[in-house]
C-alpha cells in the first residue's frame, strides 16, 4: 500500500497504538476487519502527504501465458512501488488480493466494493500490470 | 473457450477467484471456478496470481513486527460471558422458541401419561356429559343397579352393568345412543351431585379384536370435568361429574362387597 517499508511501519505502529489505547479503554473493536481497515485508512492518509505520483494511464494488456517468468525477474519492491502508484480503491483491492489472506467474501467487506467494481478493480489491475511488466520486463523467446 | 463466454456473474467471481484453493469459501465461486477452468485465459490468470503472490511473499517483515504475529490474535476483544451471551436477542429467541417446545413436550407427556385404554372416548363422553340436559334423557327413577336388565332387555346392550361402588345410587333418567364413532353408549344421569355414568364398549385390538384390559379405576379429566373409569367384561363404565379426581375418589377408595 505504501511501496516503503519505513512508511508501512510506520504506519502499523500507530494503528497497533490506537488499538493499544481502545483495548486499554474497555473500547476493543468488535469489527474482526478493523485493524485492516485502520490501517488501509492511514495508509491512504499518509500517501497523500508528500510527492504524489503522476497520474499514468497505463496501457492495458491481455494476461499474457510468460507472465509468470516476467514477474520472476521482478524485485518484490518493484511490485509494492507498483502497487501504491494504482489509485484507490484499486489499490486497496491489489494490496488485499495479493496477500491472498482473504476469502471473496472478506474481500468484498474489506475493500466496501459490489462485486462488479472488485472485478474490475483487480482485472483491470492485471492488465495494466502485464502492460507494465511488457514494457519493464519484456518476454524474450527462448 | 474464453472468459468471455462465461455468464456475467461467473465471470465476475472467475476474475477475483482466490489464488490459494482454501480460500474458496463459497458455492457460487466454487462453480464459477470450476466453469472458467475450462478457459484458457484463467490457466494463464491464476498463474499470473500465483507468481505475484510468491513475489509478495519474498517481501521481508522486520523482525519487530513479526513478534506482533507470534501469537493468533493480535487484539483480544472483550470476552464473552455467559451474560452478555443471555443478553443476545438471537440467544434469547432461540432459549423462548426452545422453552415453548421443551414445554409442548413435557405437556404432551404428562397429558397421556395416565391414558389407558379407552381413555379418548373417555374424555368425549367427558364432553357430552357437559352438554347434555336431563330433558333428553328418558326418566327412570331407580336404583343404578337395576339398569344393567333395562339396558339388556331393552337394548341387547350385554355386560352393561353398573359397578357395585356405584350400584346404590338413585337414577333420574337414562338414554341409549350411537357415538360419533357408532359405539352404543348407555347414560345416565342421577340425583347425587348431578353426576352421570357412562357405559361403552372397551377399546379392542384393531388386528385381533381382542379386548385391550386395564386393571382397577383409572381417571381422566376434560374442561373441568372428571371421570372414573373402569372395565369389565370388555364393557367400560365411567362415572363423571364437574369437578376434580379428588372429588370421585371417595366413591371408589372403598369397594363394596
Amino acid at each position: 500500500m505504501m511501496g516503503e517499508a519505513r512508511k508501512a511501519q510506520e504506519v502499523f505502529r500507530a494503528t497497533l497504538r490506537e488499538a493499544a489505547e481502545r483495548a486499554a479503554n474497555g473500547e476493543a473493536p468488535r469489527d474482526p476487519f478493523w485493524l485492516f481497515r485502520a490501517a488501509r485508512d492511514r495508509c491512504l492518509e499518509a500517501s497523500e502527504q508528500g510527492l504524489q505520483a503522476e497520474d499514468i494511464d497505463f496501457e492495458e494488456h491481455e494476461v499474457a501465458p510468460w507472465a509468470a517468468s516476467q514477474i520472476e525477474r521482478l524485485d518484490a519492491n518493484q511490485l509494492a512501488i507498483w502497487i501504491s502508484g494504482a489509485p484507490d480503491p484499486q489499490r486497496t483491492a491489489l494490496a488485499l488480493f495479493y496477500l491472498d489472506e482473504f476469502s471473496y467474501g472478506d474481500l468484498l467487506t474489506l475493500t466496501e466494493l459490489k462485486p462488479d467494481e472488485l472485478a474490475k478493480a483487480i482485472s483491470n489491475g492485471r492488465q495494466q500490470f502485464q502492460g507494465w511488466l511488457n514494457t519493464t520486463v519484456p518476454h524474450s523467446e527462448p | 473457450m474464453k472468459l468471455a463466454q462465461l455468464s456475467r456473474r461467473q465471470r465476475g467471481l472467475a476474475l477475483c477467484a482466490p489464488i490459494s484453493e482454501e480460500k474458496i469459501a463459497d458455492r457460487a465461486m466454487r462453480g464459477a471456478i470450476s466453469q472458467a477452468r475450462k478457459t484458457e485465459d484463467f490457466v494463464h490468470q491464476q498463474a499470473f496470481d500465483q507468481a505475484v503472490n510468491a513475489l509478495v511473499r519474498t517481501i521481508p517483515i522486520p523482525p519487530e513486527i513479526a513478534e506482533w504475529f507470534s501469537t493468533e490474535h493480535i487484539i483480544i476483544g472483550p470476552r464473552r460471558t455467559w451474560q452478555r451471551l443471555a443478553r443476545n436477542p438471537a440467544m434469547l429467541a432461540i432459549a423462548i422458541a426452545l422453552g415453548v417446545i421443551a414445554g409442548i413436550f413435557v405437556y404432551q407427556f404428562v397429558e397421556h401419561l395416565h391414558d389407558f385404554p379407552g381413555s379418548g372416548t373417555a374424555r368425549r363422553l367427558l364432553k357430552v356429559a357437559s352438554s347434555t340436559r336431563s330433558i333428553i334423557l328418558d326418566p327412570i327413577k331407580t336404583d343404578a343397579a337395576a339398569l344393567g336388565d333395562l339396558f339388556f332387555m331393552k337394548h341387547r346392550l350385554a355386560h352393561y352393568d353398573v359397578p357395585p361402588e356405584f350400584a346404590d345410587f338413585h337414577t333420574l333418567g337414562a338414554r341409549v345412543f350411537d357415538d360419533e364413532e357408532g359405539l352404543r353408549v348407555a347414560q345416565v344421569w342421577l340425583a347425587e351431585k348431578r353426576m352421570q355414568f357412562f357405559l361403552f364398549p372397551a377399546e379392542r385390538d384393531a388386528k385381533t379384536g381382542k379386548v385391550l384390559d386395564f386393571s382397577g379405576w383409572r381417571y381422566v379429566d376434560h374442561e373441568g370435568w372428571a371421570g372414573v373409569v373402569q372395565q369389565r367384561n370388555g364393557v367400560c363404565f365411567m362415572a363423571a361429574l364437574r369437578g376434580r379426581e379428588k372429588d370421585l375418589a371417595p366413591y371408589v377408595s372403598k369397594p363394596k362387597q
